[in-house]
């Protein structure tokens, strides 16, 4: 028998449709279906000049939208061959880690109440809003900052924000170490995510599978490291990876992640050197094409722009990680039960903004 | 329960061993650089089909292939040169022909290829390499979707991200919005 | 004074007012009708009918205490759940006295909703399961005295009926007949699945449940609750039962599908399980009814392995048993709002793998003190 769950559905985090073909409870065989949310964002960006889309990618995921729009300027910047001062790029360092913190807080916070815990997701929303704050008062915006712009970042830093983020840090790390204790201690959480949506590494590498789910397989990719952008070769962090391929390894990857992201961000501060925070980047943009690729928190995240030498791009597309790993969920999810569909979909940290565009 | 905490592998940096963990396999070239090798083997392979290849930059190659080598040669990228994840298939509309780009990624060698196919403007098909590559299924049916290139084999070519009865293609450009 | 005897003086009271009017009217009208109204009179002063009456008003003074006390539990579980996840429960409503008013404010809100009925809905089985769901859970306080004068399964002198816990624990299991009742008749696959699944959980924990009342019974010599509680006196079930207490709170956490046992109304899975069709006031009665049968729970808990009403005797014996019941209550709420959602299988597993042993091996406990002659009866 299929069963839909969703598209009207509480809890499925964003519009999309599972069908899941069910014998007793356990699945047989599982379809997601998509499509839901499609703007239509790479037709729009057609008649948008190059400034006008940085809103606009912002709007892909939602979840963690400083990525998208720093993406979009390095492939504009790739495009137009403009150089970023360095101040810039490690604005862009520093708060893209922030920015991928608090996604991976928000993640852990809807893992938590899917799995019926409650309290996970208080505390975890309750730590984001010290990371939101920061980032208001450095973009105005809570959710969609609109903060880079094609040659650097739209201001300077304010006065004292530096000081105020390695607090904010300081305080994230030790709320970790208590997240460490509340979910690996108990034994409830273990039973329900050791084992569990198991994706083999032949699987992960054949379907596309890219991030944390790629990592958590035993594969040590990470775009940080192995193909670095802005000022990553700088800086010092390890490449967070584990063996099992199950959604505790998922989440595991995630927390150590956030670890890594906290010592970035301590680093990038304190290398920070003054100077400009954004050159002018042309009108119009040469004829050629551009490549951008960056380490989404949900995956690797790419762009690809065609420009004709008008103000105005001619094709931009858009690869989003979260496209190709919900296609690669069927093989997560047969052989388990109905109710580790929760648990295996919610490792996976979906936003279908940025699947659907 | 055996530590978890923090045990993320503490190899600081890239080290020289392949991330997929694939040890036993030998390293693509010795003493040559990996992206000439790829270069240099897709122009023997497929000499008449090539129409240019370049290398961009550090790790970004390119290359242009006529469209009946395609599976041909993605089959050759996968199993010898060690090409495992393929990132994304573009569809670009030209005034003059349709254009698929395959970016396809190595992690062994850290090596990203540009793949660029031509499509005359009346004839928009090419073969689907989703069983080569899982991960082209879905990339194939948005192309399908959006720009209305018809891939052949492919395993469900359906719509994906519109509505199954729509019946245009919106991202061509003769649709106006 | 128990609650017979005052019952029993105002309805005596009552009926001498009211039957002033009948003998009257038997005086003032002629023949036939004078008959009939002193025939009345006689009928409502006779014994049998006040003794009826009297049980009328004890089932509603009962009812009206365990109703207020729900009103409290659901006021503290949301001031408890308030204080663990870092805000304040309910504030605003009944600002003065911590956000009391929020039930009924919410109650009132429940009554205004319309009431919807699927269409393909088996009409007779919508309609019925609330009720036998409401009626049973009910049914369950009707043996549970909250001390020895005041409890409605008396004779007249005051002497307890000699079953009580097996008419309680007979009661609280007809629960799980409406919740398939519900989950099937709301034509619905989720309700479906949901019905299923709880009364799985609910018919495969009913069993430990039973086996630690079973060893409590032993220990005490006696099925009714006075007699369990002043086999109490020496010393509370809870201390030589101990792995009992854990075994029954456990099953009564289960029985009244707060988390970690809550999956039939997992919001993540099947939105609301098998209530999910259930709306307005219909909605309420579930709700108020699960909250009802954690009272129930955490009454039987204190009667049977925490000592009941006995306490010092500066406070009247039922304030010390709800006093009890609160703190039973209370821990069951923060085991609610502290834990992740065990699945479906593993809760079967705990069920009958882990917990049928524990109680098991407490009837051997129970059986061992009773043989070494520790506890008379």
């Amino acid at each position: 028998m299929w069963i839909n769950m969703g598209p009207q559905h509480p809890m499925t985090h964003g519009l999309w449709n599972l069908r899941v073909k069910v014998d007793g409870e356990t699945i047989v065989d599982a379809e997601p279906e998509v499509g839901y949310l499609h703007r239509g964002i790479e037709k729009i960006c057609e008649n948008r000049t190059y400034p006008q889309i940085i809103p606009l990618a912002d709007r892909l995921c939602y979840g963690s939208s400083l990525t998208w729009s720093h993406l979009y300027c390095m492939t504009v910047e790739d495009l137009m061959g403009v150089e970023v001062p360095e101040r810039a790029e490690y604005i862009r360092v520093v708060t893209l880690e922030m920015q991928r913190l608090a996604s991976h807080l928000m993640w852990l916070a809807a893992y938590a109440v899917d799995l019926g815990m409650m309290a996970g997701f208080i505390y975890s929303m309750r730590d984001r809003e010290v990371l939101v704050d920061l980032l208001q008062s450095l973009s105005g915006s809570r959710l969609t900052y609109n903060y880079p712009r094609i040659g650097g970042v739209a201001h300077d830093l304010p006065p004292n924000w530096d000081r105020e983020a390695l607090r904010a840090c300081n305080y994230i790390e030790t709320r970790l170490k208590e997240y460490e204790d509340l979910y690996e201690g108990s034994k409830i959480f273990m039973m329900r995510n050791v084992d569990v949506g198991l994706l083999t590494k032949e699987d992960a590498l054949d379907l596309g599978v890219t991030g944390p789910p790629l990592r958590a397989s035993g594969v040590r990719y990470d775009m940080r490291k192995d193909r670095p952008y802005s000022v990553y070769s700088d800086l010092d962090f390890e490449v967070c990876s584990r063996p099992e391929g199950d959604c505790f390894a998922r989440y595991r990857v995630r927390i150590d992640e956030m670890w890594e992201s906290c010592k970035i961000i301590r680093q990038a501060i304190q290398r920070m050197p003054k100077g400009k925070w954004r050159t002018v980047a042309p009108r119009n943009a040469p004829v050629g094409t551009g490549l951008g690729r960056v380490e989404d928190p949900r995956g690797e995240g790419m762009m690809y722009v065609v420009g004709d030498g008008s103000d105005k791009p001619y094709r931009l597309k858009i690869r989003s990680p979260i496209f190709i790993t919900v296609s690669a969920a069927p093989s997560m999810l047969v052989g388990y039960k109905m109710a580790d569909v929760v648990a295996i979909m919610g490792g996976l940290d979906m936003c279908i903004g940025e699947c659907d565009r | 329960m055996e530590d978890y905490r923090g045990s993320c592998m503490r190899e600081g940096g890239r080290s020289n061993q392949d991330p997929t963990g694939n040890i036993e396999r030998a390293p693509l070239t010795i003493g040559e650089d990996p992206e000439e090798h790829v270069l240099r083997t897709i122009n023997d392979e497929f000499g008449k089909s090539v129409e240019g290849s370049e290398r961009v930059r550090a790790g970004l190659i390119r290359a242009r292939l006529a469209r009946d080598s395609l599976y041909d040669a993605c089959k050759l990228l996968r199993d010898d040169l060690g090409f495992e994840h393929l990132s994304m298939i573009s569809a670009v509309d030209y005034p003059d022909r349709f254009e698929i780009v395959y970016h396809i990624n190595s992690y062994q060698s850290n090596i990203m290829l540009e793949l660029i196919v031509k499509l005359p403007k009346d004839d928009p098909t090419v073969d689907s390499i989703s069983s080569i590559w899982g991960g082209a299924n879905w990339n194939e049916r948005e192309s399908y979707d959006l720009m209305g290139i018809v891939f052949n084999d492919h395993p469900k070519l359906e719509r994906i991200l519109l509505p199954k009865d729509t019946m245009y293609h919106p991202l061509r450009k003769d649709f106006r919005m | 004074m128990n609650l017979f005897q005052f019952c029993n003086g105002i309805i005596v009271w009552l009926v001498e007012l009211v039957n002033n009017l009948w003998y009257w009217l038997g005086d003032v009208l002629p023949w036939y009708f004078g008959d009939f109204f002193t025939g009345i009179g006689d009928f409502a002063g006779s014994h049998g009918h006040i003794v009826v009456m009297t049980i009328v008003l004890e089932s509603l003074m009962v009812i009206i205490v365990a109703l207020i006390n729900v009103l409290n539990f659901i006021w503290l579980d949301r001031k408890l759940s308030g204080r663990i996840f870092d805000f304040y429960g309910p504030y605003y409503v009944g600002y003065r006295i911590g956000g009391w008013l929020q039930n009924l404010a919410d109650g009132m809100k429940l009554f205004v909703k319309e009431i919807i009925v699927p269409a393909k809905a088996d009409k007779l089985g919508f309609l019925l399961a609330p009720v036998i769901f409401v009626g049973s859970s009910f049914l369950i306080l009707a043996t549970i005295p909250l001390s020895p004068n005041f409890g409605i399964a008396t004779n007249e002198s005051g002497e307890f009926v000699t079953a009580g816990v097996l008419f309680a624990f007979a009661a609280f299991a007809i629960a799980p007949f409406s919740i398939l009742l519900a989950g099937w008749s709301s034509n619905n696959k989720f309700t479906l699945i949901g019905g299923m699944r709880s009364a799985a959980q609910m018919m495969s924990y009913e069993i430990p449940l039973l086996l630690t009342v079973a060893s409590v019974v032993l220990l005490a010599g006696s099925f009714s609750f006075v007699g369990i509680v002043d086999a109490q006196h020496d010393i509370w079930f809870a201390i030589p039962l101990f792995i009992g207490l854990v075994v029954f709170l456990v099953c009564i956490a289960a029985e009244v599908e707060v988390t970690p046992f809550d999956l039939p109304e997992a919001e993540a899975e099947l939105v609301e399980g098998w209530t999910t069709e259930y709306s307005g006031m219909r909605f309420g009665l579930f709700m108020m009814t699960s909250y009802l049968r954690g009272y129930a729970g955490g009454a039987l808990a204190t009667a049977l392995f925490l000592g009941g009403w006995q306490g010092p005797s500066l406070i009247p014996d039922e304030i010390w048993f709800l006093i009890k019941a609160y703190t039973v209550f209370v821990v069951i709420e923060w085991m609610r709002w502290s834990l992740p959602r065990v699945r479906v299988d593993q809760i079967l597993e705990l069920g009958w793998k882990r917990l049928l042993p524990l109680a098991v091996l407490n009837l051997l406990i129970a059986a061992t003190f009773k043989t070494m002659g520790w506890f008379s009866g």
